[in-house]
């Protein structure tokens, strides 16, 4: 039996070896269609493997202004568990490789900066060019040339600098790693690229694309092609026909000012089945966290959510312009979505969750205590991200710099899969069983159905799988019978430990939409009040002084099995699950740790990093 | 009469000739330094207007472009000899960034079958897979419960009922000592005692809870035959020239200087 595994092992490492695809040409096959999926481990009960989906490497005209070095090949590297180094200096290192990783670098002025820096190409001589070759130590001249080339695309005139072969040369290149570090059944990699549409007022409209395998487009669609999304969908679409499969992840709807998630498409026309049908079928997902700010909602939105401010960025990039709240959360967006159809029968907002960082280093950083920035240069220590006040004396005597210091050490996306191939992942990608969290590998399973096992069962999974549906899914409510659901987290166990798990229900009922907030399950046997549905307070604390956390407080594993109190099976309705950890130090109170300082006053000192599966939806029939 | 007796005078003769060596040194230096404006550049400044302006120059246009370009060059030059450029943090950025295109820009040799057969050797540990484990383990939240388990095990119950349920297996096949910790928090896979198979072993403390792992086997470590290896050992070496190049281009201009680093 041990020689059967071995020599199991030996094919399945062969294999992998020698599918990883060729040299640098644009590869046509579907390399990894031709391994046997039995060669690779496969769990029917799916296994959670953690990604990034949204890392930007020196090919990024804004990472290459920031000063980054790293390329798509560094980027795999790192994320396999490699060192890179940073441009200040210092080495760059992951304690756990990711699962999967997706480089994802704005299609816009892709690779075309680093062109202009080399200087002896003809789009140097551009006037937008203008100070590319002469980029140093002063941040604020870093800022403003990286601004220059946001309002130059935006004011439409980027096409003036995109050079096809400098840009094909990029894709090749971010083609060519991602295949290169393939490596089935261990490290799965994702070709992607960002679109970068904005609104008429660079309202943040970014999507993340990702590719199923190796067949892709010879060139990216960007916002140079078009700022509205649906052109974008419509171009996925035709390569869909033509065999490329893609999906969009939009991020950021923190910051697009309402119109991420409007009410009216890109031209200002009222939303349709067409318009609904096209969008999901192109945008599954959503990236509900990520460094620059948590969309999942707003205080303002969600007046009885006590959690609700988790690292809200109500800030644009680049300015001091706010973002109105309306439209740009992804909760609220759940809402109309199922209000549109209960009233209309179309839900262009039915899409799932993952996280995400946005990182501007070709790295992942997820973790509070190993913050080190997301922008080069620009954030690259305590005083220039905000965290440690500026030099003592003078006028700047205890002020701190503003711009990054409310960014978050947050983002990474969570797939149920049963085995680790692009296949596996995309696919659970695309069915949404998918979750987000704050940075820490919390597991989240959610299932729901009328067969559900009891929560203690050995064979929980199995069962579950038997018996419901797992998040990303629906519930068509046929029966009267009790909305039934399986909430089950776990703690990554290099982080802190749970506080509470809960089920947050949003409804439509007599035209009005609802939210609410259930906790299922609670660490340390605290009870659920009845009225308030919250777990009372276990009292976990954290140390200022050093960041230690409570010993013995909190919950290695929370489940639940947990029947809607009010369920109204005539109702349009979602579930998802929030798993929060006991409060843990900010990355930015670390800082000052490091330092020897106080913690800066206005910050949150202390955050409860989370997680969010993909919600379920009950549909009631027709 | 005054003017003999200036002319006589020591302080006179001592600047007259003090003035002749001052001009003798400025006049030997700029002619090492000379300037020449030769064709090819002649020509850059040509190509460049016209890809500016759309036209080509005229003779006079050129003339005017070449004097100007003289007068920056002799300005670039005297900056030069002042050492304005030595304290400055974007000409010494930009000139390492320069350094480093030209680096990254010399073509990668193609490889010899027998350079590939080095360099699968000098790295054979990316072509081996790490010692690797399959056990079974069972979670407990607290320490005592594991013991109490243990106990049990060892009066001769069978484990498969013992252990309470959670999101982990069972057992676990093949994972490297990376894995495990992934799975497990870190520093747990070097609680196993990889030289005790075929018994229970603990409590072992996670990041989860208690543990008690049964060991199965250790997999040795396995390299794969440079035969079914070859195109991943192309493409590594490939890349690794690339990455190369700059780091060799640095570590032999580094041959080239003497470095002190005062104490602090």
């Amino acid at each position: 039996m041990g020689k059967l595994f071995l020599s199991f092992g030996i094919l399945i490492f062969v294999v992998s070896c020698t599918e990883t695809d060729g040299p640098a040409e644009v590869v046509t096959g579907n390399s990894s269609d031709r391994i046997a999926n039995n060669t690779v481990a496969y769990n029917n009960e799916r296994n959670a493997y953690f990604g990034d989906l949204h890392v930007h490497s020196m090919y990024s005209y804004d990472a290459f202004i920031f000063g980054g070095i790293a390329s798509p090949n560094d980027a795999y590297e790192f994320a396999k568990g490699g060192s890179i180094r940073h441009p200040a200096g210092f080495d760059m290192r992951l304690d756990i490789p990711m699962d999967f990783y997706g480089v994802s670098d704005h299609a816009y002025y892709l690779g075309i900066i680093r062109e202009m820096a080399l200087g002896d190409s003809s789009l140097s001589q551009h006037p937008v060019a203008e100070g590319i070759d002469s980029l140093g130590d002063d941040v604020n001249q870093r800022r403003s040339v990286f601004l220059r080339f946001a309002q130059f695309a935006s004011a439409g005139n980027g096409s003036e600098v995109m050079d096809d072969q400098v840009v094909k040369n990029a894709w090749d290149d971010i083609v060519a790693s991602a295949n290169r570090h393939y490596e089935p059944g261990k490290f799965t990699t994702f070709i992607a690229y960002e679109y970068t549409g904005t609104g008429p007022e660079e309202e943040v409209l970014h999507r993340n694309v990702i590719f199923r395998d190796s067949v892709v487009p010879e060139i990216p669609f960007s916002r140079i092609d078009s700022d509205d999304p649906q052109d974008l969908w419509s171009w996925m679409d035709t390569n869909r026909a033509a065999g490329i499969e893609s999906l969009a992840i939009p991020h950021n709807s923190n910051l697009s000012d309402g119109l991420m998630f409007a009410l009216s498409d890109y031209q200002g026309r009222p939303l349709d089945s067409a318009y609904a049908s096209q969008r999901i079928r192109n945008e599954p997902l959503v990236e509900i966290t990520q460094v620059k700010g948590t969309s999942e909602t707003h205080p303002a939105l969600s007046t009885n959510d006590e959690l609700a401010g988790f690292e809200v960025l109500s800030v644009r990039i680049g300015g001091s312009t706010p973002t109105q709240p309306q439209g740009s959360y992804v909760r609220k967006a759940l809402l109309d979505g199922v209000k549109l159809e209960a009233e209309q029968g179309f839900n262009p907002f039915k899409f799932g969750f993952i996280g995400s960082s946005d990182n501007h280093n070709s790295t992942h950083v997820g973790d509070e205590d190993n913050y080190y920035g997301v922008s080069g240069l620009l954030d690259s220590d305590g005083q220039k991200r905000g965290s440690l006040p500026l030099d003592s004396g003078g006028e700047n005597d205890g002020v701190y710099f503003d711009r990054y210091a409310r960014f978050g050490a947050s983002g990474i996306a969570g797939v149920w899969a049963e085995q680790n191939t692009r296949e596996s992942i995309y696919d659970a990608l695309r069915r949404k069983e998918a979750f987000g969290t704050s940075g820490p590998r919390i597991k989240i399973r959610f299932f729901a159905g009328n067969n559900l096992p009891d929560v203690d069962d050995r064979e929980l999974v199995a069962k579950s799988y038997a018996g419901g549906v797992s998040m990303g899914g629906n519930v068509i409510t046929d029966r009267n019978e009790p909305a039934t659901f399986i909430a089950w987290a776990a703690k990554d166990p290099n982080s802190a430990p749970l506080q509470r798990l809960q089920i947050i229900k949003g409804w439509v009922q007599n035209e009005q939409i609802y939210e609410k907030i259930y906790d299922v399950a609670c660490a340390d046997n605290m009870e659920i009040d009845s009225i308030s549905h919250r777990c009372a307070d276990n009292n976990a604390s954290v140390s200022l002084e050093d960041c230690s956390i409570s010993s013995g407080l909190g919950a290695a594993e929370l489940k639940s099995r947990w029947e809607d109190p009010e369920y109204d099976s005539a109702q349009h309705a979602f579930y998802y699950v929030r798993a929060i950890e006991n409060p843990s130090c900010r990355w930015s109170t670390w800082d000052a740790v490091r330092a020897g300082v106080e913690p800066r006053p206005d910050l949150p000192g202390t955050i409860q990093e989370r997680g969010w599966s993909s919600p379920i939806w009950f549909i009631p029939p027709q | 009469m005054v003017i003999v007796t200036v002319l006589k005078h020591p302080l006179f003769l001592f600047s007259i000739l003090g003035s002749f060596l001052f001009f003798v040194d400025f006049w030997t230096e700029y002619d090492r330094q000379g300037i020449t404006v030769t064709v090819a550049q002649q020509q850059r400044l040509s190509t460049l207007w016209e890809t500016q302006t759309g036209y080509a120059a005229t003779p006079a246009q050129l003339d005017s472009l070449i004097a100007n370009w003289i007068e920056e060059e002799i300005l670039y030059q005297e900056a030069l000899r002042l050492g304005l450029d030595e304290q400055d943090s974007i000409v010494r950025r930009r000139l390492i960034q320069k350094l480093g295109f030209i680096a990254e820009s010399e073509p990668s040799k193609p490889a010899e079958i027998s350079t590939l057969q080095n360099f699968y050797r000098e790295n054979i540990s990316n072509y081996t897979l790490p010692e690797r484990y399959t056990f079974r383990q069972r979670y407990f939240q607290t320490e005592t419960d594991a013991n109490d388990a243990l106990m049990l095990i060892n009066s001769g119950e069978t484990a498969n009922i013992l252990g309470e349920p959670s999101m982990l297996n069972s057992e676990y096949a093949y994972l490297s000592k990376l894995e495990i910790n992934a799975t497990f928090g870190t520093g747990f896979s070097d609680q196993i005692t990889t030289t005790n198979t075929d018994s229970w072993q603990g409590p072992l403390l996670s990041g989860l809870g208690f543990h008690l792992v049964y060991l199965i086997a250790v997999h040795e470590e396995e390299t794969t035959p440079f035969e079914i290896i070859q195109d991943q050992v192309f493409m590594d070496y490939r890349n690794q020239q690339e990455q190369n190049t700059r780091s060799n281009f640095v570590e032999e201009l580094t041959q080239k200087y003497s470095i002190t680093i005062e104490p602090r």
